[in-house]
C-alpha cells in the first residue's frame, strides 16, 4: 500500500500550491491523514458570512473508501445531523477512489448552497425546510451569526 | 414467454407449463438438464415405502446429465413416484449446477440478442434473469437497454496495456510509460495495481458483476471476463467472485432460495407464484434433510399457510408471557391433586398415586378419547356463549388462543420427546442385548415410527393454526373430525412406542407398530389432501387477518 501515502502526498501538494476558494485545509500536526478544514459559507446562502469547522479524516483504505468528513461547528441544516455527520452520496455508495479530498470539500460547499430536505439527515430540520422553507432558513442564519461567526 | 417459445428457444426450465402436469406424469421429467441432484419432493416417511428400486432418496441419477443446446429435452424415464395433492414441484441444485445452469441460460441467450457473451451475461443480471422482460426492452430499443444496463454490444475483450508516457492514474497518482493499466469503453484509465485494490475491495463486500467503472458517476461495468482478468494471480479472492456471482443469481431471482439450514450449500427452484401461497404450502425438502417452505423460509409448516403461520408466530412471541405458564411441564391429577410430571410424548397420562387415567390436554377421563362422541381437539364455542355474559371478551378469546396454543404447543414438546425416548430405547436396547447376549433386535421400525410420528405431529401442530384462524361452521367441524382421527391414531402410536420391548414382547410389539405406522400415514395422508383440496375450493371461512 505504499502508493497510497504518495497519493496522499501528492494532494496536499496540490491543495498548497492551488487551494480551493473559501476553504482553508491543515494537517493536523504528525498525522497527514488527519486535517483541520476551514469552509466558508457560500454567499446568497443562509450561511454566508460564517465560518464553519470541519475535521476530514483518511481511514486506512483510502482512497478505495471514502474520507470520513464532519462538521465540529454546530449546522442547522436539513442534511447535516447535530453530530455534525454529513449526508452526502459520494461519502457513501456513491464514492469513486478517482475523488479527492478536494472534490470532497466542493460537495459539502455545494450542499450548503443547495440543502436537499428531501433526503434529510436531521428530520425535524427537513420537516421545518419542507412546511416553512422561510422559517428555516432564518433560523439557519441565525445559527451561523450565533455559531459560525468568530 | 410466448414470443420467443415459439421460436423453438422453449425454455425448460422458466416455462410455467412446464411445472404444471398431470397427475400421471413421472416427477423428474424435466430435469435432464440440470443432473444428478434433480429434486425429489417426497417428505420423509414416504421415502421408506415408496420409493423404487434404484432411486436413492435424493432422487434418481441420469445417464445422461449433459447439457442440452438446443432446448429440446427428453423425459428421462426411471422414477415413478406420483405427487401428492399438498407437494409441490422444485429442483435441487448444489454449486456447481448452480455455475451451469448460469451459463446455460446466458448460452440460450446470446443468439438470441446477438451479442456478445459478455454482454448478455451481464444484461440478463441487470435484468433479474427475467427473460421476457430483457427481451421485450431489447427489441423496442436496444442501445438504449444495453447503454442503461452500463453496457456496450460487443465491448474489446480486457486487456492490460503499458507504454503511455502521458498515462496517469486517477487513484494513486503514479504516471508514466511502465505503469499496465485497464480501460473500459468509457476510456477511463486507471492503473492495474489500483484496479486490482478496488476489485478485491468491491468483492469482499459482495459484489460481482456489479462493479463498475472506478470513475466518479461513470456506470460502465467492468465485466465478468475484466474481473476474472484482474483477479487472475489471488485465488481466494477469484472464488470469492465466482460465489458472489452465483449467490446474487440465486438472490436475484424468486424461483429460487438458499436452502436456510446452516451451512449448507444448496439452493431450490420453485415455481409456486407468491401469488398461490395463501392455499399452496409450498415446502420443499432440501438434499441435506432440511424440510422448509419455499414461500417464508420458515420450517415445514404444513398444512397453515404462510400468511397465517407468520401471523401466529408473531401472536405467541407478543403472548409468551401468558403462554408460558402453559408449557409447565407438571400439572395435578384432578382426582388426587398429587404433582404429575409429562416425561414422554404420550398424551395418555396415568397417576401414580390413584391410577386415574386422563388426557394431558384437556385433563378428561381417557377411557372417553378415542370414541366418536368425545372432541379434545374441538374448542367448544357454545359452552363460551353461554358463558359470555359473565366472562369479559378478552377472557374469552384468551382462552380460545390458549385451547389452540396448548394443542399446537404439545404436538411440538412431545415430538421432541419422542425423540428423546427413541435414544433412551436404543441404548437400553443395546445394552439389553449385551449383558444378556440376546439375539440382535433391529430397531429400524422404532425409528420410522418415530419419523411418522414427527411429521404428524409438525403437521397436527400446524392445524390447530389453521383452526385458530377457522370460523366456526358445519366446514370446521368436518375438519376438526379429520384432525381428531389422525390426533387419536396418532396418540396411539406414541402409545405403542412408548411400552417398554422386552426380548418375549418385541416381536408382537414390532408388529403392533408397524401395523399402526401405516395406518396412520393413511390418515395423516387423507387429512393433508382433504386440507389442500379445501384451501384451493376455499371450504373454510377466515377471520380476515
Ligand atoms: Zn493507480
Ligand atoms: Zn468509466
Ligand atoms: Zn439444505
Ligand atoms: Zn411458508
Ligand atoms: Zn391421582
Ligand atoms: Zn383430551
Amino acid at each position: 500500500m505504499s502508493m497510497v501515502p504518495k497519493r496522499i502526498m501528492k494532494e496536499v501538494e496540490r491543495l498548497n500550491k492551488d487551494p480551493v476558494p473559501g476553504i482553508e485545509v491543515d494537517i493536523v500536526e504528525g498525522n497527514i491523514r488527519y486535517f483541520n478544514v476551514i469552509m466558508a459559507g457560500p454567499s446568497q446562502s443562509p450561511y454566508e458570512g460564517g465560518h464553519f469547522k470541519l475535521e476530514l479524516f483518511l481511514p486506512e483504505e483510502y482512497p478505495m473508501s471514502p474520507p470520513k468528513v464532519r462538521f465540529l461547528t454546530k449546522m442547522y441544516h436539513p442534511n447535516i445531523d447535530k453530530l455534525g455527520r454529513i449526508c452526502l452520496d459520494i461519502l457513501k455508495d456513491k464514492w469513486s477512489p478517482a475523488l479527492q479530498i478536494r472534490t470532497v470539500l466542493l460537495s459539502i460547499q455545494a450542499l450548503l448552497s443547495a440543502p436537499n430536505p428531501d433526503d434529510p439527515l436531521a428530520n425535524d430540520v427537513a420537516e421545518q425546510w419542507k412546511t416553512n422553507e422561510k422559517q428555516a432558513i432564518q433560523t439557519a442564519a441565525a445559527w451561523t451569526r450565533k455559531y459560525a461567526s468568530q | 414467454m410466448s414470443g420467443y417459445n415459439s421460436d423453438g428457444f422453449m425454455d425448460e426450465d422458466y416455462d410455467d407449463d412446464a411445472f404444471e402436469y398431470s397427475e400421471e406424469e413421472e416427477e423428474f421429467g424435466h430435469n435432464a438438464i440440470i443432473g444428478n441432484s434433480a429434486g425429489a419432493s417426497q417428505l420423509n416417511n414416504e421415502s421408506q415405502t415408496e420409493t423404487q428400486p434404484g432411486v436413492s432418496a435424493d432422487g434418481p441419477f441420469y445417464e445422461n446429465d449433459l447439457l442440452d443446446d438446443t432446448g429440446d429435452f427428453e423425459p428421462v424415464l426411471g422414477s415413478i413416484k406420483k405427487k401428492k395433492a399438498w407437494e409441490v414441484d422444485y429442483m435441487i441444485y448444489d454449486p456447481e449446477e448452480l455455475r451451469a445452469k448460469q451459463v446455460n441460460i446466458a448460452a440460450r441467450m446470446e443468439p438470441l440478442l446477438g451479442i456478445s457473451k459478455e454482454a448478455t451475461r451481464l444484461l440478463l443480471r441487470h435484468y433479474f434473469w427475467k427473460e421476457e422482460n430483457l427481451i421485450e426492452d431489447y427489441l423496442s430499443d436496444s442501445e438504449r437497454t444495453l447503454a442503461k444496463a452500463g453496457l456496450t454490444a460487443y465491448p474489446p475483450p480486457p486487456e492490460l496495456k503499458s507504454g503511455d508516457e502521458n498515462f496517469s492514474c486517477a487513484i494513486c497518482y503514479t504516471d508514466g510509460a511502465d505503469e499496465s493499466y485497464l480501460a473500459l469503453t468509457c476510456g477511463h484509465r486507471f492503473c492495474s495495481d489500483c484496479y486490482r485494490t478496488y476489485v478485491t475491495g468491491k468483492v469482499l463486500e459482495g459484489d460481482s458483476w456489479r462493479i463498475h467503472c472506478p470513475a466518479p458517476k461513470c456506470k460502465v461495468l467492468l465485466g465478468i471476463t475484466a474481473s476474472r482478468l484482474l483477479l487472475a494471480q489471488d485465488n481466494t479472492v477469484m472464488e470469492r467472485y465466482e460465489e458472489n456471482l452465483t449467490r446474487s443469481f440465486v438472490n436475484d431471482l424468486d424461483t429460487f432460495a438458499w436452502c436456510p439450514a446452516p451451512n449448507c450449500e444448496y439452493a431450490i427452484e420453485c415455481h409456486v407464484p407468491r401469488t398461490a401461497w395463501a392455499t399452496t404450502i409450498p415446502v420443499v425438502e432440501c438434499k441435506c434433510g432440511n424440510s422448509f417452505c419455499f414461500g417464508c423460509k420458515f420450517d415445514n409448516h404444513l398444512p397453515a399457510p404462510c400468511y397465517m403461520v407468520s401471523r401466529w408466530l408473531q401472536k405467541c412471541k407478543d403472548d409468551s408471557e401468558t403462554s408460558n405458564w402453559i408449557k409447565v411441564n407438571t400439572k395435578e391429577c384432578v382426582k388426587c391433586k398429587s404433582t404429575i410430571e409429562k416425561n414422554g410424548g404420550c398424551n395418555h397420562m396415568t397417576c401414580r398415586d390413584c391410577h386415574y387415567e386422563f388426557c394431558w390436554i384437556c385433563m378428561g377421563p381417557w377411557s372417553e378419547h378415542g370414541q366418536q362422541f368425545y372432541n379434545c381437539n374441538r374448542f367448544n364455542e357454545d359452552s363460551s356463549k353461554e358463558a359470555r355474559e359473565s366472562i369479559s371478551k378478552t377472557r374469552q378469546s384468551l382462552e380460545r388462543y390458549i385451547h389452540y396454543f396448548t394443542r399446537y404447543n404439545n404436538h411440538e414438546q412431545s415430538a421432541k420427546l419422542a425423540r428423546k425416548l427413541l435414544a433412551t430405547t436404543e441404548k437400553n436396547m443395546e445394552q439389553m442385548q449385551r449383558e444378556l447376549a440376546l439375539s440382535w433386535i433391529e430397531v429400524q421400525f422404532l425409528r420410522d415410527a418415530v419419523d411418522v410420528l414427527s411429521v404428524c405431529r409438525s403437521t397436527l401442530k400446524w392445524t390447530y393454526v389453521l383452526a385458530y384462524y377457522m370460523v366456526a361452521d358445519n366446514q370446521k367441524i368436518i375438519f376438526e373430525d379429520n384432525q381428531s382421527d389422525l390426533e387419536m391414531a396418532t396418540e396411539q402410536l406414541n402409545g405403542l412406542v412408548e411400552d417398554p420391548i422386552g426380548q418375549d414382547t418385541v416381536d408382537d410389539i414390532k408388529r403392533k407398530i408397524m401395523d399402526k405406522s401405516t395406518y396412520v400415514k393413511t390418515r395423516w395422508e387423507t387429512l393433508l389432501r382433504d386440507i389442500t383440496t379445501g384451501l384451493q375450493e376455499n371450504r373454510w371461512q377466515f377471520e380476515t387477518l
